[in-house]
């Protein structure tokens, strides 16, 4: 008799297995993309199973809204000839076939000598909020790699718009900053002069 | 009902017990959602109507009051048309996409003390995954579409979320730093003792800007280029017609109440009354909420649409930079004696 | 009863099937990135499942940094594959060899 907890268990890493197929063998890159997703919905889930709460939401956070929305930007910004990349799609099905099966069968047989096997324990992670451990280990044990990886985060978004920006020569963009800074002397000129009355005169002359 | 289902389920029993319970309380949270999404679209008419020197629906029951049932009847027999071209499965997976996240953010709002769905520790992060997700509504109605006008909407609506989103992200972090904890009935726990200790004192920036964002988040006017419809017809449902629409329509509406729910709880104190002798009640939630809400309809009678370029250097040159200075200055002055204005 | 091996054996399956994406798709040099994502996501399960049945902390600290490195692995991967695009008008790893004389 299996217990709930492990249903669970079984029905998230099955459609996370399944969405992983799909991810590699989707004709279309979006199709690949939007299963990726799934995938990590489904890690997610699992990782709350681990009790890794904060984790498992700053996946969905990260990856599921920021980075798979990036991927789905550029497949569908970019105009791809599909049939040319799927050429010989198959062509490598034997001997990759071979390589996975060979690591599957060598992982599984590690994995399932007894000392993985290991039962969960009562442990003190559950009494303390998991955002709060990880927040306290964090900032004290880990600061310095804390800083790195913020640091190479900078350089990530230095270098991504330095990679993309381009300035078009055919470009007609404006500068909203300047236009919203325009004051009104800017533009009208007021000017006091007499109005000239031989002009006036002959106006009202010829409406008569 | 324990020892019931126990007896039918064996050793499933409680497990099963607990996921009806909690099924039964969604349902007591979404329902009442649902009917208040419907009477917002009601509530929006009347309100720019009466701005506009209009009526408003009238028509239908006492004052127009039945014109959401009426409107949700007629979209409900009309058809569903399906584009040329168009993938199928993800043309009726974006509909749910949009609406689901709006739904699903619920979960954890606390409505009075102890009174939610999910107590977890890290609320505050889960709702900002949520919305975070609901970008994907859009960009798959606009890609599986099979349009260049809802595909160009989608894009920009996708674009404008995301950018938004990061200043969003910054204020609840103000937030955050403020009430020591991501548990959003902490957060309103730390403003107990009348209006003076509302967070939204302390972050008034921060507010203002949480507030400008939110209407950028759902699409809403003066932020609704993604709609435009003078531009490109209608944006991202351009093909949407019958129920499929009406779902989009109504995911608008609800992310509209969350973000107005969100802004009550986190700046004005949630539950609590603003002065201390009268007695704190869901009401005061409701009030403040209804106030937030009143002030989106507001915004669309009075401003004229924003073009698209400014809206994108309103939320990267201006909202990012002044949130980030903030977040900085409260933790500078958290460590001076003056720290204590900011708890 | 959900032992650690199941984690474990589950992370092994992914990362298998992310290999042999790989050889797949050896021409898309989009779905190659998808599968080195894949490919993280199977080690960050280890990783949570490890720090869960040892009681440690640390595996979950390694996970926050592997999400970081790989989100900005993955910004920079899109703008090199956009940048390659707008030059060649092709994302085919077969017509990646400019710089081969």
């Amino acid at each position: 008799m299996i217990e709930f907890k492990d249903f669970v268990f079984y029905a998230l890493s099955f459609v996370l297995v399944a969405s992983g197929l799909s991810v590699i063998t989707s004709r279309n890159p979006v199709t690949a993309a939007l299963s990726l997703v799934l995938a990590f919905f489904n890690a997610a889930g699992i990782w709350l199973l681990l009790q890794a709460e904060f984790l498992a939401i700053v996946l969905v956070l990260v990856y599921v809204g920021a980075v798979m929305v990036l991927f789905l930007f550029v497949v569908m910004m970019l105009d791809i000839n599909l049939d040319k990349l799927r050429e010989g799609f198959w062509d490598y099905l034997p001997m990759a076939g071979f390589i996975g099966l060979l690591m599957m069968v060598e992982m599984v047989l590690v994995f399932k000598t007894k000392e993985f096997n290991l039962s969960p324990v009562d442990d003190s992670l559950k009494s303390i909020s998991n955002t709060e451990v990880i927040g306290n280990t964090l900032y004290s044990t880990y600061v310095l790699p804390f800083e790195l990886a913020s640091v190479v985060l900078l350089i990530a978004i230095v270098s991504a718009i330095a990679l993309t920006l381009r300035d078009r020569k055919d470009s007609k963009k404006i500068n909203s900053s300047d236009q919203i800074n325009i004051k009104r002397q800017d533009r009208v000129r007021l000017v006091a002069m007499k109005s000239e009355e031989k002009y006036v005169k002959s106006k009202t002359k010829d409406r008569k | 009902m324990e020892a019931l289902m126990t007896f039918i389920f064996g050793s499933w029993g409680s497990d099963i017990a607990k996921t009806l319970w909690i099924l039964l309380k969604i349902i007591a949270v979404v329902l009442p959602l649902m009917l208040s999404v419907a009477y917002l679209t009601y509530f929006e008419r009347k309100v720019i109507g009466y701005m506009q020197v209009r009526i408003g629906p009238n028509r239908v029951g006492y004052h127009g009051l039945l014109q959401p049932i009426a409107d949700a009847l007629k979209l409900l027999f009309k058809e569903i048309i399906l584009p040329t071209a168009s993938n199928k499965i993800l043309f009726f997976l974006a509909p749910v996409l949009a609406i689901a996240p709006a739904f699903a953010a619920w979960a954890v709002i606390p409505f009075d003390l102890n009174l939610v769905i999910a107590d977890i520790d890290a609320s505050l992060l889960y709702i900002i995954a949520m919305t975070s997700i609901a970008v994907y509504g859009v960009i798959i109605a606009g890609w599986a579409s099979n349009s260049k006008y809802a595909f160009l909407g989608s894009l920009r609506s996708a674009a404008q979320i995301v950018s938004y989103e990061i200043a969003m992200g910054f204020t609840l972090v103000g937030v955050l730093m403020c009430a020591n904890s991501l548990n959003l009935g902490k957060i309103v726990i730390g403003q107990v003792g009348g209006f003076w200790h509302w967070y939204v004192w302390p972050l008034f920036p921060l507010f203002i800007i949480y507030f400008i964002s939110a209407v950028a988040e759902t699409n809403r006017a003066p932020f609704d280029v993604a709609e435009g419809e003078s531009e490109i017809v209608a944006g991202f449902h351009v093909e949407y017609s019958g129920m499929a629409f009406a779902i989009f329509f109504l995911a608008e509406y609800a992310n509209m109440i969350l973000v107005s729910m969100l802004a009550a709880l986190m700046f004005l104190g949630g539950w609590l009354s603003p002065i201390p002798f009268i007695p704190d009640s869901f009401l005061w939630l409701l009030i403040k909420v209804a106030f937030l809400l009143f002030c989106f309809l507001w915004f669309r009678a009075t401003f004229p649409r924003y073009r698209y370029d400014q809206i994108m250097r309103l939320g990267w040159k201006i909202f990012i930079p002044i949130t980030i200075l903030w977040i900085v200055f409260i933790g500078g002055m958290m460590q001076t004696s003056w720290g204590y204005l900011f708890h | 009863m959900i032992g650690l091996s199941h984690y474990l054996i589950l992370a092994a399956i992914l990362f298998t099937i992310s290999v042999v994406g790989i050889f797949l798709n050896r021409k898309n040099i989009i779905i190659l990135l998808m599968s080195i994502e894949l490919m993280l996501l199977a080690v960050n399960i280890n990783f949570i499942a490890f720090s869960y049945y040892l009681n440690d902390i640390a595996g979950q600290i390694f996970v926050f940094f592997i999400l970081t490195i790989a989100a900005a692995e993955s910004a920079i991967g899109l703008a090199i594959i956009v940048l390659i695009f707008r030059n060649t008008r092709s994302i085919n790893v077969d017509d990646l060899n400019r710089l081969s004389g």
